[in-house]
């Protein structure tokens, strides 16, 4: 009976390795992990069997963190949750030990291990044309994971293969080699442009992916990349992607559909490279679309026009994000505040809310709300939950859009290409926000500044801000200032260290080979 | 003649009948006759484990009838340890046993009740006022970060597993407490050891009632009502109307109601509840001794529809063959329960809800229960729901089966007498069925007409199949005497956990819309034991249990857990042998090795992927959701926990036994702590594993004194004292990590694991207070001097275990009346009050456009926001020592109330007075945290206990 004690899972949802690498077929659940590993957060939906257990699992969710650590510190969001580690964004004052900065670690560190684990079980069936792909794609998750290590927390560990090891710490310019090195290997290995199922990537994304590196590859390791910067992004513009011009909606321009809860169908698609998908029934979370339309809900808000059940009351904009908008105010309040704008970007809900913040903690009418994200589809119904509770709405992690602000501002600084391209490029995307050409620049328009305040209006929300301020020099600034910026109500610059998120405690403490970035 | 027991007259079998200084003796029969030839003048000597010897000069009387008195000193008590008895003056380890006439008595409805506040070191904490509600039971401290610090239960024999399984309220709810003879606690590693693995935390050994002698009946019945008498202080409806009206706007004044409505009274009533058992018990054709009892137990919670009702079944035979070499012991337990849940989210909803609303509303559209409505009028996702309606509008009901059988047999070998070979056989299978069921009429925030409500169902299961094999050797040579037994033991345990969710199959996806959840482990273990015994004045114990568990990878499988233990009774040596003043003094030093495995899941050594469930699909491609494999977090170096204690102890008796008791100090240091640590995410598939890092130290001093103060034929007065001191300390931690999941906020925790402090010691900011000792809201000490507010500028700051523990227990019995006290005290404990910290900020009553009570405790700290700050402020860490009275019961015994029946009227107080500075609802938390505690109620009992 000593044989008894060699039992093996008797549970019919646990697998092997030979199991799950059994066969293409089998082996493709596997991969699908990989992207779900953005979009989900656990193996139960809503939540239930985390990937990672020491925060609350929907806050986990790697959309969610984008939000918090690439959206609050900025002049796009403030939060009013009481959450241990949230106020420290906007106030900018996170220490190492902040829960958020940690499980996006190991959200971004998981994503690795979950690909490299992929990489070295998939190897075996490389055979089949399919697995080849996958194992191409398996890569290229990897090293969008990397991309964003390198660009919050710099020096992290290049782990290929999983070991139990604890593995040495690397410098950014080495992460950024690897990554170029294993987007450049695998643009000829994912399928053509528009050759695969959506939810999956194509060589575009490996291109579109090197443009955002190369943009920022001045700021990250001192080297200027701008005119890699243009041949990239012109390789994307030229592929199969384009910029959504459907108004499946009718509403008068094509931008909303690309946060409607279609966005899978309704022309948006289009326009997506790499995207997070999410579904109300099937593919469910706290964090994600759900996040992004329920925080974004509060005060008299009425929660059904957004096709939820209520509002979490926690994310609203500063009036820098509305002043972006200032050129395109159709109408304001007794107060003077603005109240509508002919560009389709502005989504701000006015009513019973305060143009200027006083209080965060906990007073959601302080500040315009922002209803970009809606669980809405086209033919206004509401998404497929029939309780409301989770959101349908895909979040694009790479987009068209992205790749045209890219080229222009790439050219702007010395990468070569075209300025008439860039204004024809910005163009498009402010025809599309107003409906019509009366808004349109010329090339006299055309400036860094100006890019950056376009990417604002277009990209607002979507887990970019603080990459670009700190590009711009701007993030840690005393002279580029927002309400309550360093967690002074009129803003005032903070120390330049904190261009770097510092490596979390826990992994310091866990692996005596890290050391902690400069300043923290 | 007849040998009986003195205080209730049974007839003793098996006593000894010897003539003083001859070989001449006998032993009586079941019904305790003996026949004995003596000559005149001869001394008689009857005695029987237990009871006081009693000699008599044989005058020619052809009958003598002796009735024992039982030795109140039990200094010949035999005490339960593993796999056999020891006689208490013969034990060398730290053991305590309570039996019958010690029980707390009052409104028991499970086990551990019977000894909360007995025993120096063993703290008893019910998990709150719900009836038949578990109890946490804690000896000498909490042992282990992240598994379990339950100790073993041994039921006749039968190691349970540890934990509840789905849908029952308490793990030993099977068995009535009616039924159990004594509760043996085994304390340190030297009496634990021998359960190897699983005794890191103590043992507790339950012995359950045997039957013997004449066909005899008993008949208890009571009955309790149960009264909500302290509820979370929350402001009047007049006091939050004045609040609103001071700090509101327009809109919010317009929301207050005309009603005056105390939501705490809406779902708390004053509850009825009954137990009854019968037993019959006696011995069937001289040879089979035998006891059958059922019980029945109808016992509501003070929460308006808590109910729990429970049958239980025993019978225990134990027929004896071949000229009494040949003894089984036959236990079969049943239980049937049947629970009705009272949805618990009420007790925090009526301490929100806003006390000017009434509780129903016409205009409603939830059934005509009052809810906050959006401007769309559905629920608004952020109010409370109408707690009436909660607990109205859910039906969470369960069934629970469970029977536990085993067959002890016994055979002294015929060859070779001093040798016995004992086999136990166990079977315990347990299903539960339950379900949750929400009407569609219960407010909720679907934008959706056609809300259908919610349905989920579950089935648990649990077998522990056990067998075990041992022999004994006893022999006596001269003055000196050997013991020795060996054995083998392997326990499997099965479990079975189906659940199913309809709301996922309204939604057209019946694919998935259930889970199963099986595992299965196996332990196998080698034990051994030696004694010996010189003169009774030199003892030594030794022993070694080697266990291997499935659990673990086979390279770390087996755990080897020695003992070794010395007793010296120096009231045996010639220099005491003879003092009045000195009955008993006995010096004991153990140390032993023990393990811990209890609550780590199984298979976690094995690499393993998990699927997702339905909801967490990934979208591949137009309309297609797909299944996704994640990796398993792994730990193929997963080994036991391991304890070793060192014990010291005195055991005591002076002035003719009057005053014993026992002194015990010990140091338990665990070593390969089991903790859920973080672990480089590079490395691995998950952000945690549990992995064998740190240690830990437990060190206390208990000490145990009973007083009989007074004893005469009518009167008879005893004190019992315990006191326990005990300090934990986490001494080597690699990572510190947080823990202790909080209200208010989301992911906030309060507690933090750090070397050099408590386990589970709070981890919070250092307040600022004003002139007049108010808190300063947002204002902390920058500990760090750093020039900021950070986390940085947390402290460590006290922990919830008490450093010290008293219990202080009186009987009184005079002529046919008996009184009884029994309260505890608890010293050096904390609380973070998280109901004054995330129900009473100002900010809460107006926040969502609705409006929300807040508990008085505003009226403290007039705390404006939920800040990260506020709810991690040291200012909620309260101390929380108590003195609690807990039981106070009277009796009056009518010996012959119908020829020679006896019965015994008592009623009896629970929950009678509670003195603590701590200002939250009950100062009695187990962990630290006061949030949502179902109340204690004050339960006034009375019942009839007749023997015939």
């Amino acid at each position: 009976c000593m044989d008894d004690l060699d039992q093996s899972p008797t549970d019919p949802d646990v697998f092997t390795e030979e199991d799950v690498f059994a066969s293409a077929d089998e082996a493709k659940s596997a991969l699908a992990k990989l992207y779900a590993g953005f979009a989900l957060t656990g193996q139960t939906g809503p939540a239930g069997d985390p990937d990672i257990t020491n925060l609350d699992e929907g806050a986990s969710q790697f959309t969610r963190l984008l939000f918090v650590l690439n959206e609050l510190p900025t002049d796009e969001a403030v939060n009013g949750w009481g959450d241990a580690g949230v106020p420290n964004f906007h106030q900018m004052d996170w220490s190492a030990g902040n829960d958020f900065l940690e499980a996006m670690y190991y959200r971004l560190a998981l994503e690795v291990s979950y690909c490299n684990s992929f990489i070295d079980n998939a190897t075996a069936l490389n055979s089949d044309t399919d697995v080849q792909y996958y194992i191409a794609e398996a890569r290229f998750l990897r090293a969008y994971a990397y991309s964003y290590l390198m660009d919050f927390f710099g020096n992290v560990p290049i782990v290929t293969s999983v070991s139990t090891d604890l593995p040495m710490q690397s410098t950014r310019e080495e992460i950024f080699t690897f990554v170029e090195a294993e987007l450049l290997e695998v643009q000829d290995l994912l399928p053509d442009s528009g050759a695969t199922e959506y939810g999956r990537v194509d060589k575009v994304a490996a291109w579109a992916l090197l443009s955002r590196i190369y943009l920022n590859a001045e700021t990250w390791i001192g080297e200027n990349r701008y005119s890699d910067c243009v041949t990239y992004s012109e390789m994307v513009i030229s592929s199969s992607y384009q910029i959504n011009t459907t108004d499946a909606n009718g509403n008068g321009n094509a931008y909303d559909e690309l946060f409607l809860a279609d966005n899978d169908s309704n022309g948006a698609q289009n326009e997506f490279i790499f995207t997070a998908n999410f579904d109300g029934i099937n593919s469910t979370t706290y964090g994600g679309s759900t996040y992004l339309v329920f925080a974004a809900i509060g005060g008299d808000m009425v929660a059904s026009e957004y096709g939820v059940n209520g509002g979490w009351a926690g994310n609203r904009v500063t009036k820098s994000l509305v002043e972006k908008f200032n050129d395109a105010i159709t109408a304001s309040d007794s107060d003077g505040y603005p109240t509508a704008w002919s560009d389709s970007r502005a989504m701000f809900y006015t009513e019973g809310q305060n143009y200027e913040i006083e209080t965060i903690s906990n007073t959601f009418t302080d500040g315009y709300a922002n209803v970009k994200f809606k669980n809405i589809k086209s033919d206004g119904s509401t998404g497929n939950d029939v309780n409301q509770t989770f959101v349908d709405t895909d979040v694009p992690l790479i987009r068209v859009a992205e790749i045209y602000l890219n080229y222009a501002e790439a050219v702007l600084r010395g990468g070569g290409g075209s300025n008439t391209n860039a204004v024809t490029y910005i163009n498009e995307l402010r025809e599309r926000a107003y409906g019509n050409s009366s808004n349109n620049i010329n090339a006299t328009n055309l400036n860094l500044d100006f890019v950056l305040d376009e990417r604002a209006r277009e990209l607002q929300w979507e887990g970019f801000r603080r990459t670009d301020l700190i590009r711009y020099g701007y993030f840690t600034s005393s002279t580029y200032l927002w309400p309550f910026k360093g967690g002074a109500a009129n803003g005032v610059g903070i120390s330049s260290y904190r261009v770097l998120y510092p490596i979390p405690t826990s992994i310091l403490t866990v692996n005596p080979n890290m050391t902690q970035n400069s300043g923290y | 003649g007849v040998v009986t027991e003195n205080a209730t007259g049974m007839p003793i079998p098996g006593a000894n009948v010897v003539i003083k200084g001859t070989s001449t003796g006998t032993t009586t029969d079941f019904d305790g006759k003996y026949q004995i030839t003596a000559s005149e003048n001869d001394v008689i000597e009857f005695s029987y484990i237990g009871f006081v010897t009693q000699s008599i000069t044989f005058s020619g009387n052809t009958t003598i009838n002796i009735s024992l008195v039982e030795d109140t000193q039990q200094l010949d008590e035999v005490v339960v340890i593993g796999y056999g008895t020891v006689k208490k003056k013969d034990a060398t380890g730290t053991v305590d046993q309570i039996s019958t006439e010690d029980f707390n008595q009052g409104p028991v409805v499970t086990a551990g009740q019977l000894v909360t506040g007995k025993i120096a070191g063993v703290n008893v904490t019910s998990s709150g006022g719900a009836p038949g509600a578990s109890q946490t039971i804690r000896i000498r401290g909490v042992g282990s970060l992240s598994l379990t610090s339950n100790p073993l239960f041994v039921v006749d024999g039968v190691p349970i597993a540890d934990g509840t399984s789905g849908g029952s309220r308490n793990p030993l709810d099977f068995i009535n407490p009616n039924d159990i003879e004594t509760m043996t606690v085994l304390k340190d590693a030297s009496a634990t050891a021998i359960y190897g693995s699983r005794a890191a935390n103590g043992v507790i050994m339950i012995t359950t009632k045997k039957g013997k002698g004449d066909l005899k009946f008993n008949f208890t019945t009571s009955m309790n009502i149960s009264d909500p008498y302290k509820k979370i202080d929350v402001m009047s409806a007049d006091q939050f109307r004045a609040l609103i009206n001071e700090v509101g706007n327009t809109s919010q004044i317009a929301l207050l109601g005309d009603a005056n409505t105390d939501w705490q009274d809406e779902i708390y009533r004053t509850a009825v509840s009954n137990n009854s058992s019968f037993t019959v018990s006696g011995t069937y054709k001289d040879f089979m001794p035998f006891r059958a009892s059922i019980g029945y137990s109808d016992q509501s919670g003070i929460l308006d529809r808590d109910n729990f009702k429970r049958t239980t079944a025993s019978l225990n035979l134990r027929p004896r063959f071949l000229d009494n070499s040949l003894r089984l012991d036959l236990n079969a337990r049943g239980m049937y329960t049947e629970n009705t849940f009272a949805n618990n989210g009420a007790i925090g909803a009526a301490v929100d809800f806003d006390p000017t609303q009434s509780v129903y509303d016409e205009n409603s559209p939830y059934s005509g229960y009052y809810s906050w409505l959006n401007s769309d009028g559905y629920q608004n996702s952020l109010a409370p729901t109408n707690p009436v309606a909660l607990i109205n509008l859910q039906d969470d009901t369960s069934e629970v089966r469970r029977f536990i059988g085993n067959a002890k047999i016994d055979y002294d070998l015929p060859f070779l007498t001093d040798l016995t070979a004992t086999l136990n056989l166990a079977y315990d299978y347990s299903n539960s069925n339950g379900r949750v069921i929400t009407s569609e009429l219960m407010p909720n925030s679907s934008a959706n007409d056609d809300y259908n409500g919610a349905y989920t169902n579950y089935s648990n299961e649990t077998i522990n199949k056990l067998f075990d094999f041992y022999v004994t050797y006893n022999k006596e040579i001269g003055k000196q005497s050997i013991s020795a037994m060996l054995g083998h033991s392997y326990q499997s345990f099965t479990y079975f956990k189906y659940g199913y969710n309809s709301e996922t199959e309204e939604q057209g996806n019946i694919e998935g819309a259930y889970t199963d959840d099986p595992s299965k482990n196996v332990l196998m273990s080698f034990f051994g034991r030696a004694n010996y015994n010189y003169n009774d004045k030199y003892l030594a114990t030794a022993t070694l249990r080697a266990d291997a568990s499935s659990k673990l990878n086979p390279d770390d499988r087996w755990g080897y857990f020695p003992s070794f233990s010395l007793a010296w009774n120096l009231n045996n040596e010639d220099f005491l042998k003879d003092s009045k003043t000195i009955n008993q003094l006995k010096l004991r030093v153990g140390y032993g090795e023990v393990g811990n495995v209890n609550g780590l899941n199984d298979y976690l050594f094995l690499t393993k992927y998990n699927v997702s469930q339905s909801g967490a699909y990934y979208q591949i491609g137009s309309g297609n959701y797909m299944a996704t494999y994640r990796p398993q977090e792994i730990n193929e170096d997963l080994k036991w926990e391991v304890g070793k204690t060192l014990n010291i102890g005195i055991d005591y008796g002076f002035f003719d036994n009057r005053v014993s008791g026992s002194i015990n100090a010990y140091v338990k240091k665990t070593s390969d702590l089991i903790s859920n640590i973080p672990v480089d995410p590079f490395t691995n598939f998950g952000d945690s594993i549990d992995a064998n890092v740190g240690d830990m130290e437990n060190k206390g001093v208990e000490l145990e004194i009973n007083y009989l103060a007074v004893q005469t034929e009518n009167f008879e007065w005893n004190i019992g004292y315990n006191i326990a001191y005990n300090d934990n300390e986490i001494t080597n931690l690699p990572a510190s990590f947080p823990t202790g999941g909080i209200n208010g906020g989301t992911g906030n925790k309060i507690q933090y694991q750090e070397e050099g402090y408590s386990p589970f010691a709070f981890y919070v900011y250092q307040q600022v207070y004003n002139q007049d000792g108010k808190p300063i809201e947002g204002a902390y000490v920058d500990r760090n001097h750093d020039g900021q507010l950070n986390d940085s500028d947390k402290y460590l700051y006290k922990d919830p275990f008490a450093d010290v523990t008293m219990g202080l227990n009186t009987s009184i019995k005079y002529k046919n009346f008996d009184l009884a006290i029994v309260t505890r005290a608890s010293l050096g404990n904390y609380v973070y009050n998280n109901n004054a910290s995330s129900r009473a900020y100002l900010n809460r009553a107006t926040a969502n456009s609705i409006l929300s009570n807040l508990t008085t405790d505003y009226y403290d700290h007039a705390f404006v926001e939920s800040s990260e700050g506020n709810l991690m402020s040291d200012y909620f860490v309260k101390n929380a020592s108590f003195f609690k009275v807990d039981n106070i019961s009277l009796g009056y015994t009518f010996t012959k109330f119908v020829k020679d029946s006896s019965l015994k009227l008592y009623g009896s107080v629970q929950n009678v007075a509670t003195i603590t500075e701590y200002d939250g609802l009950d100062p009695e938390v187990y962990g630290g945290i006061d949030n949502g505690l179902y109340p204690r109620p004050r339960i006034y009992m009375l019942g009839l206990n007749l023997n015939f």
